[in-house]
């Protein structure tokens, strides 16, 4: 146990680490590049320096911050809810929904209000994951839930096709930008929606910690030790779905963190207890989210991938004596 | 030593189980006591609805008609029915097979036992940690503690999944084939040690397994269901009374 433990502490400590290099190079390494030592531009005011800080980097950061724990925590919960490897926050067909908004909003000319595009991915991921609770409530069987989401995926990606099709040429160059993800446009006014949605979608998952711990061995399993399995598969498909649905309408659909980041924490910290790999997933995220957000003018999907996939692949490689 | 007194731990009265009225398994009603300090063994063919039977006495399916009660509190449909959590610090389900974790350790695995004492954030006391080593050293499994699940033989793992339920400290152990991948010695070893739970710590057992030998010497009844009817006798008395001629048909 001690050996674990030591493990535990030595990991958190250098993802805590790592963090803290990354926010600093997010926060004053780029194009433009604000001095550690003049923090003048800190304070609010109408200088150049401070309107990159406060309107571009600082938005930046967060959305990377928010955006590594909610899919990676989302990620981890639905893995663990399919008990499949392949499963994330974008199985379930609410990231299509979100598409489907951002289509509606920006090929069909839907208005969505304040936000635009952003309550059009939110209304439409929020929709789709109405229709996955609505199933959820009905059947007991996980992997139905995981079928339903992949026809309703397929479906309005269908619908999406329908609306490329008969859209022009500038719509269509901003919905495909949209497609490729972005911490870019995450805005000052936003940044507390994202973060209370983030927090609340989190809560509900920790939360439903003892039916995560339990439910790696099935449902009857769990249900044997006294878990009500109903309740905490509520908790945890509201929970993962508003944590997609945030990130999606905030930043693009990013589906890679959501399917690798757990199993990279589960390599790096070797438990499948909750407790700990919740924790580990989200800084596992954030660390990934951030490394990404240092390439900025590179579509974040594509970094994501070139950057992230190499990394878990050589920790699940070097991970490999762990299960034959 | 706890007192093993024949306090009655789990009664059902005019018990139908299985899927619904059509597919009734145990289609004639069973009315069954399970005293503290007892070891049942329940007996019967593949498909006779022994696993049906264990299932709706420790809660996970819903009788068809009749009752099961836990120390005289009902299971199912009444206001003064065990709420899930109470249930499971007072009866389990023990079964060798079903799903299976990759990325458990054994120490992990049998820690899932204490779930029902745990708080809303799924901790674990020092006292948990401790009815853990207890239980990782009454199975013997000391050795295999950090070991993956995945990593370990069936007979092994089988070990591992009565070391869980030890830890889970209930007073009604309900073990499905127990013994289906033991060696010899082993199983005898685990009869012995199912004879020993149920007299030192005041347990009811009832054990479905298909080991006659050990049923009659290690086993205070023995419970046949054959055909839909259930028969329980006194092990000693079983094979004279009848109840073990299907074995040799």
């Amino acid at each position: 146990m001690r050996r674990i433990d030591h493990r535990i502490l030595v990991g958190f400590t250098l993802l805590v680490a790592l963090i803290a290099i990354l926010s600093y190079l997010t926060l004053f390494s780029g194009t433009v590049g604000l001095s550690w030592s003049d923090l003048s531009f800190v304070s609010h005011n109408d200088s150049v320096e401070s309107r990159i800080f406060w309107e571009i980097r600082v938005p930046r950061l967060v959305a990377a911050v928010l955006s590594g724990i909610s899919l990676a925590v989302a990620g981890l919960a639905l893995q663990t809810l399919f008990r499949n490897p392949l499963a994330g926050p974008f199985v379930l067909g609410i990231s299509s929904g979100a598409s489907l908004g951002v289509a509606l909003s920006l090929l069909a000319g839907f208005s969505f209000g304040h936000f635009g595009v952003l309550s059009g991915a939110a209304v439409g991921a929020l929709a789709v994951t109405a229709i996955v609770m609505t199933v959820a409530s009905r059947f007991e069987n996980s992997t139905i839930l995981l079928i339903v989401g992949l026809l309703l995926g397929y479906f309005i990606d269908a619908l999406v096709s329908l609306l490329i099709m008969g859209s022009d040429s500038e719509s269509l160059r901003v919905y495909v930008s949209w497609g490729m993800g972005s911490f870019g446009r995450l805005t000052f006014d936003g940044i507390w929606i994202y973060a209370v949605c983030t927090l609340v979608g989190v809560m509900l998952l920790v939360l439903s910690m003892r039916y995560l711990n339990a439910a790696r061995m099935g449902d009857d399993f769990a249900k044997n030790l006294g878990v009500n399995v109903r309740q905490g598969r509520v908790l945890v498909l509201l929970g993962a779905s508003l944590l997609a649905a945030a990130s999606t309408a905030f930043c693009g659909p990013v589906a890679f963190v959501g399917i690798a980041v757990p199993h990279l924490a589960f390599m790096l910290f070797k438990t499948s207890n909750h407790r700990v790999l919740m924790p580990a997933s989200a800084l596992c995220g954030v660390v990934l989210c951030l490394a990404a957000s240092q390439f900025s003018k590179i579509p974040l999907n594509a970094v994501l991938s070139l950057v992230g996939v190499p990394v878990v692949l050589w920790v699940i490689v070097r991970g490999g004596g762990i299960r034959k | 030593m706890i007192d093993s007194s024949k306090a009655v731990l789990l009664k059902c009265n005019d018990l139908v189980v299985g899927y619904g009225h059509e597919k009734a398994l145990v289609a004639s009603p069973v009315n069954f006591e399970l005293n503290a300090g007892e070891v049942v063994a329940l007996l019967g063919e593949n498909g006779s609805g022994k696993s049906t039977f264990l299932k709706t006495l420790c809660g996970l399916l819903a009788p068809v008609a009749g009752t099961v009660a836990l120390c005289d509190r009902p299971l199912w449909n009444s206001t003064d029915a065990w709420s899930a959590r109470e249930r499971a610090k007072f009866v389990t389900l023990v079964r060798m097979s079903g799903v299976s974790c990759d990325r458990m350790t054994v120490r992990e695995f049998i820690s899932l036992g204490r779930t029902p004492y745990a708080g809303l954030f799924d901790g674990r006391s020092k006292e948990d940690e401790g009815v853990v080593d207890e239980a990782l050293a009454l199975l013997e499994l000391e050795k295999f503690s950090g070991r993956w699940l995945t990593e370990l033989s069936d007979g092994e793992r089988s070990r591992v999944y009565l070391a869980q339920a030890v830890a889970q400290q209930v007073k009604v152990l309900l073990l499905d084939e127990p013994n289906a991948f033991l060696d010899i010695p082993r199983s005898r070893k685990l009869f012995a040690l199912l004879q020993k739970l149920a007299k030192e710590r005041g347990m009811g057992i009832l054990v479905s397994t298909h080991s006659v030998e050990y049923a009659e010497k290690y086993c205070d009844r023995i419970m046949v269901i054959e055909k839909g009817c259930v028969r329980c006798e006194m092990a000693k008395e079983a094979r004279a009374k009848g109840l073990l001629d299907w074995t040799e048909e």
